[in-house]
């Protein structure tokens, strides 16, 4: 695998995304599993400590979980729990959660209850993102890096976290890159090799990370075998996708991925975190505030005795603006996995502001099942159809 | 002729508890006919409701009333008026009832007609809150859709054992729940254009405790035998703490008859089922509103009901003295609701210390047979922990437990024959771990 360049690696990385943690955890590294975007990667890059991000397998069928999470919650998250109590993660140090929702935050205590991990830690991530919630995740993070210090045997300095930030950022800014090859018509990136390399990021160290982002950037700026040009260009948006699948099935039909808003994408990378005095203060600002999933609550009617719908409506979901913008998105795709409350309240809002900026919208619903995906396919031809009518 | 007796001995205390919340829809009827302020709310565990009673503004619980409409029968038009908005259906009863429910108020313009209780007015605001789930913030914030009430969340921090016992997490929490409790107080000052009357505050917060230390006493009578208050009771009760229906005061002198009542039943040793009680049960969580029938049919089996729903019992006391700002006093006992279990879980090694620990103190208190889990299909929160609690509370206590899926709304999820019909068969089961638990020592 180490041969392999580029979008190759990547594609390599995705399919087997465990040996490579495997490798750097034979050579004497620790190697620690998060779940969802919340964890702030930084505090264990700073400690030489690898993240690798919790995902689930679509093509696993979910039998051990059954034993101890009822069938009746996010499906992604069953999946996640399933292949950890599969020993599947067994080549981790330990884990670290937050309360990302209202499943990941009760799910850490079932995992940390029946996986027992040698290390784990649970971030109380608020719900709101005003100064007192700020300073709440602040204090969070550091109990956070306590643990992490005592796990590492060395202490988190300063400049060694804000050199983990540079680290970060500098991925963020090499993701944007590659996002925006996907902006040209048509795209010079697939929405599937693009997740390929999300999923790969999150499977490897930062810099490793970078190294392979910057190979697939040389890589695509030059390509001649990008892909075919399609009749619509397509945003994704919604709950959790860290397989191919659906993706696979849309570009499959005429149709190109150009933009997502999920957290195995830009959801995840998009903004910075600040390189603030006291580093923690532009994490905890980042983690809580910048990233956009629809779990935080922002206040948009401080001092007023009414609410805007538009303008709630402007604050929440205005970044869709720009993405349709820039990327010349002619229809959204909203998807969410069965049982996610989060973006299940988010369905009739978003529409509304996506019908607001005349563009076409559909939702599906899926159980994170590549068998789910048939009937899923018929609903998406049908909505180009729509598209194509104009 | 004689009269037949009904199969749950109900308590005579518990009409007028149950009648405060009667008057709670009432009185928001009547400010909203004043011009006064109402705000809709989802239950906040005390930390807010007892600052908007001292704000004078009326409170009305949309949690509470998908329970009513499910009772009236009048959910599933809310139910299906939601889907047609484009709601998931898999998401929360109560959720999916309220949005349909104001979907049909604003095509009305005002109450539907066939709303139940009188219905509930259009809101000032709206009070969400971030404890135990997410669609109590998400729900009231998809509610922009239909009118422009603005909408305050209250932050309750959940933090796991270990780190919730960190030296300084604990005072930690406590600062940050008064910042947001202070910040609370300035945007209804600002909304409402009046201060807060401490004053006023600092006497509700005394008598929300007060009431909630006789609720307690009354539940912790609950574990004599006979049982002497069957779980309905309980659910007819539990709103007027709850939901703060009335003034705390007035409620604390009702759930203090109630306790009077039950303590005269525990030393004449009277029964809350009409026939012996053969087993004693936990119910966890809520029930099926709609079908309340059913524990009718239990009871007539010897089945007595006698402790339930950990998130809907009031914390157990703590000491106050010497908390002299209101806003802190709500603060550490709103906390100590969800964390006071946390000490004793993390002696017993379990790394979930509310919702599931809980019940492994219950169980053994309160010398249960079995435990029915009720997992709901639209609500995560309800359910997340129920296999979890089924396996500790085995593996721990040797109580099995009966899972009976349904919903709290919706009756179409909830089949009461294919219920009894397993009710039945787990009765040998509970026999059988009768003797198990005698041969491990158990006392029960």
């Amino acid at each position: 695998m180490a041969e392999e360049k580029g979008l190759a690696r990547a594609r390599a990385v995705y399919r087997n995304r465990r040996h490579r943690a495997e490798e750097l955890k034979a050579a004497g590294k620790k190697v620690i599993g998060y779940l969802c975007a919340y964890p702030p990667l930084e505090m264990m890059t700073a400690l030489d400590i690898v993240p690798f991000r919790l995902l689930g397998d679509i093509n696993e069928p979910i039998s051990k979980a059954d034993s101890c999470l009822p069938s009746v919650v996010c499906p992604f998250i069953r999946s996640t729990l399933d292949l950890g109590l599969k020993q599947r993660y067994e080549f981790l140090d330990g884990v670290v959660m937050a309360h990302s929702c209202d499943v990941a935050e009760k799910t850490a205590h079932i995992w940390n209850i029946y996986l027992k991990p040698d290390y784990f830690h649970f971030i109380d991530t608020p719900h709101t993102a005003g100064p007192s919630a700020v300073a709440q995740h602040r204090g969070l993070l550091a109990a956070f890096g306590k643990t992490l210090e005592e796990l590492a045997g060395k202490k988190i300095t300063t400049r060694s976290l804000k050199e983990a930030i540079k680290l970060h950022n500098r991925q963020r800014a090499l993701v944007r890159q590659l996002y925006s090859f996907r902006k040209p018509d048509p795209p010079l990136i697939s929405g599937v090799e693009t997740l390929q390399v999300m999923v790969a990021l999150m499977s490897l160290p930062v810099t490793e990370g970078n190294e392979l982002l910057e190979e697939v950037i040389n890589e695509v700026s030059r390509r001649q075998d990008s892909p075919p040009q399609k009749k619509a260009r397509l945003l994704v948006w919604g709950s959790i996708l860290d397989n191919t699948s659906l993706i696979e099935m849309m570009e499959g039909l005429d149709a190109s991925l150009v933009m997502d808003d999920t957290c195995v994408g830009s959801r995840f990378f998009w903004p910075d975190v600040e390189l603030t005095e006291d580093p923690l203060d532009g994490l905890a600002r980042r983690y809580l505030v910048d990233v956009k999933c629809p779990r935080t609550f922002r206040q948009t009617n401080d001092g007023g005795k009414t609410k805007d719908y538009r303008a709630d409506l402007e604050a929440r979901f205005g970044y869709l603006k720009e993405y349709a913008r820039d990327w010349n998105v002619q229809g959204v795709v909203l998807q969410s996995l069965r049982y996610c409350d989060i973006h299940g309240y988010e369905v009739p809002q978003v529409k509304d502001y996506l019908k607001g900026l005349g563009l076409p919208s559909i939702y599906i619903e899926h159980d994170y099942q590549q068998t789910a995906m048939a009937p899923l396919k018929t609903r998406i031809q049908a909505f180009l159809e729509i598209l194509d009518r104009g | 002729m004689t009269e037949k007796k009904r199969p749950i001995n109900r308590l005579k205390s518990m009409y007028p508890l149950r009648g405060l919340i009667d008057g709670m829809y009432r009185q928001g009827l009547s400010a909203a006919a004043e011009g006064k302020p109402v705000a809709w709310c989802m239950v906040n565990w005390w930390q807010g409701d007892p600052i908007l009673k001292a704000m004078d503004v009326a409170t009305i619980y949309p949690e509470d009333y998908g329970a009513v409409c499910a009772a009236f029968g009048a959910a599933q038009g809310y139910l299906e008026r939601s889907a047609a908005d484009g709601f998931p259906s898999h998401m929360c009863g109560y959720a999916r009832n309220c949005l349909g429910y104001t979907g049909r108020m604003m095509d009305a313009g005002g109450i539907p007609e066939e709303a139940p209780m009188g219905g509930m007015p259009r809101p000032t605001l709206l009070l969400g809150s971030g404890s135990l789930c997410d669609a109590r913030y998400k729900w009231f914030q998809s509610l922009g859709r239909y009118f422009d009430a603005p909408l305050w969340v209250l932050e309750l921090p959940h933090p796991g054992v270990k780190e919730g016992l960190t030296p300084g997490a604990h005072e930690t929490n406590i600062s940050f729940i008064v910042a947001q409790l202070g910040e609370f107080v300035t945007f209804l000052e600002n909304l409402l254009g009046k201060k807060m009357n401490r004053d006023r505050l600092d006497e509700i917060t005394t008598d929300t405790v007060e009431m909630n230390n006789w609720w307690h006493k009354v539940n912790e009578l609950r574990r004599a035998r006979p049982g002497p208050m069957h779980s309905r009771d309980f659910w007819s009760s539990m709103p007027a703490s709850l939901y703060m229906a009335a003034d705390p005061g007035q409620t604390a002198g009702l759930y203090r008859r109630m306790y009077d009542e039950i303590k005269e039943r525990v030393d004449n040793k009277v029964s809350a089922i009409n026939t012996t009680e053969k087993y004693r049960l936990a119910f966890l969580e809520l029930p099926p509103w709609h079908s309340l029938g059913f524990f009718d049919k239990l009871a007539e089996r010897g089945w007595n009901f006698v402790i339930e729903s950990w998130a809907y019992h009031p914390p157990r006391p703590i000491d106050l003295n010497g908390v002299t700002d209101p806003l802190e006093r709500l603060a550490r006992y709103s906390y100590h609701w969800l964390t006071g279990y946390y000490r004793q879980a993390y002696d017993a090694g379990e790394w979930w210390g509310y919702f599931a620990y809980p019940y492994l103190e219950y169980v053994r208190d309160y010398q249960c047979d079995g435990v029915v889990l009720h997992p709901l299909l639209s609500c995560r929160t309800a359910t997340n922990h129920l296999t979890l609690v089924a396996d500790r509370l085995m593996k721990k206590l040797k109580v099995p437990s009966l899972v009976i899926e349904g919903d709290i709304v919706d009756l179409k999820l909830f089949d009461p024959a294919g219920a009894l019909t397993k009710a039945e068969t787990f009765e040998e089961t509970m026999d059988h771990y009768k003797k198990v638990r005698k041969e491990a020592g158990f006392s029960w």
